[in-house]
């Protein structure tokens, strides 16, 4: 039996590479990438709890739906708002939107 | 130990390595299509590791989501993107690190001639359009000659790369301590109902039955605002557009035509055929054909 440590450490290690392309990619649709990386391992700790920990409910299920739901529908936006950005500027990197004040 | 063990052992072994060297594939590499590639290879190892903690619907959901769903989105915006092929880092090596090197081995260089055919899906009118609109994309083609910070600036990664890994590695170091030293989790011995299906939907149209609709809700707004927001508007230019293509167009010494409002046909057609209801895709169609 695989122990509950080595799922975390898994979870883990994909939540400090989605940070790493969060932080150092350069453009939108990598940061977009590194942020499903990061759902992805929260979902990965979701499910290592609930079979280790309460296996009789099924409500952290649930909750990865909802979380999975909402990277759903904030990829969708995200890529929306990149479509607005290049038809503005030609360019979806993150560089060139350092004046967003308006 | 039993087999049965040893079998579980290797699956995970194998799950968990296709999972993380996926992600760092991902972000290494300098090809942004094949970044998207990696980032599926991850996808299917956690899908995997779902599949070994028995909840194999999460498994499905998981591949049905984001293989099918996000991942056909990032690949489409990819193409959108200034050299998507990486085809200009791969061209200094020097730049690279190790890690970065293994995982862009391969990509076609950009050495001699500007245009590879074959690095991006896009057409040649979007492709000049992208080079010439941004003002960073005019060093294109001298880049290779000279390595001067301006061509260190095109890189796909910032320059606090290092910076960046610094905190990662920081963050997953906290991590696993955390975990180590917290190890008295309650784990139950319990093993779950191997028909979860059944429960998780009773569960869902029970219990849980607003949050499901919530979600649907939310998921229809969230679609109907990104079509929305993408949709372009025909001719019309809020003060705002104008103003940036001004400013674009004062940088810009070359290629300032074909950054104004009025695109290429062909580039609308694109972009509005892809993302908006066929009706509005097939309105555009005699205008660009037209002129």
């Amino acid at each position: 039996m695989i122990s509950l440590n080595a799922y975390l450490i898994v979870g883990v290690a994909l939540f400090a590479i989605g940070t790493y392309t969060v932080i150092a990619q350069r453009s939108a649709v990598m940061v977009l990438m590194g942020v499903e990386l990061i759902l992805n391992a929260v979902g990965l700790n979701i499910i290592a709890f609930w079979r280790f920990v309460r296996p009789d409910d099924y409500s952290a299920q649930i909750f990865l739906i909802i979380v999975v739901t909402i990277g759903a529908v904030e990829m969708a936006i995200g890529l929306g708002i990149m479509m607005l950005l290049y038809r503005q500027r030609q360019s979806v990197q993150t560089d060139d939107f350092t004046e967003l004040n308006g | 130990m039993p087999l049965q063990e040893i079998l579980q052992s290797i699956a995970f072994g194998l799950l968990a390595f296709i999972a993380i060297a996926g992600a760092i594939g991902m972000t290494t590499t300098m090809s942004m299509f094949r970044s998207g590639i990696f980032l599926m290879a991850s996808f299917i190892g956690v899908a995997g590791l779902f599949i070994l903690l028995a909840a194999d619907l999460m498994g499905l959901l998981q591949v049905m989501m984001y293989i099918g769903g996000m991942l056909v989105m990032i690949l489409f915006m990819v193409l959108f993107m200034m050299d998507p092929g990486g085809a200009m880092m791969a061209a200094m090596p020097d730049m690279l690190s190790p890690i970065e090197r293994l995982f862009s081995a391969g990509l076609q260089q950009d050495g001699t001639n500007a245009h590879v055919p074959a690095q991006s899906g896009m057409h040649a009118s979007e492709k000049n359009m992208d080079m010439g609109g941004t003002h960073a994309g005019m060093k294109m083609d001298d880049m290779s000659k000279d390595m001067s910070m301006d061509s260190m600036d095109m890189s796909m990664v910032t320059p606090v790369r290092t910076i960046a890994v610094w905190i990662a590695s920081l963050i997953a170091v906290g991590l696993v301590i955390l975990i180590v030293s917290r190890s008295n989790w309650h784990v139950v011995g319990l093993r779950p109902d191997p028909d979860s299906a059944r429960a998780v939907g009773t569960l869902l149209l029970g219990k849980y039955m607003a949050g499901f609709e919530g979600a649907g809700f939310l998921i229809l707004l969230g679609i109907f605002g990104a079509v929305f927001m993408a949709h372009a508007r025909s001719g019309k230019s809020t003060p705002i557009e104008g103003g940036r293509t001004a400013s674009v167009k004062a940088l810009a010494a070359v290629g300032s035509e074909e950054i104004d409002i009025d695109m290429p046909p062909s580039t609308r057609q694109t972009m509005t055929g892809t993302d908006s209801p066929p009706s509005a895709a097939h309105a555009h169609e005699p205008n660009g054909s037209a002129s």
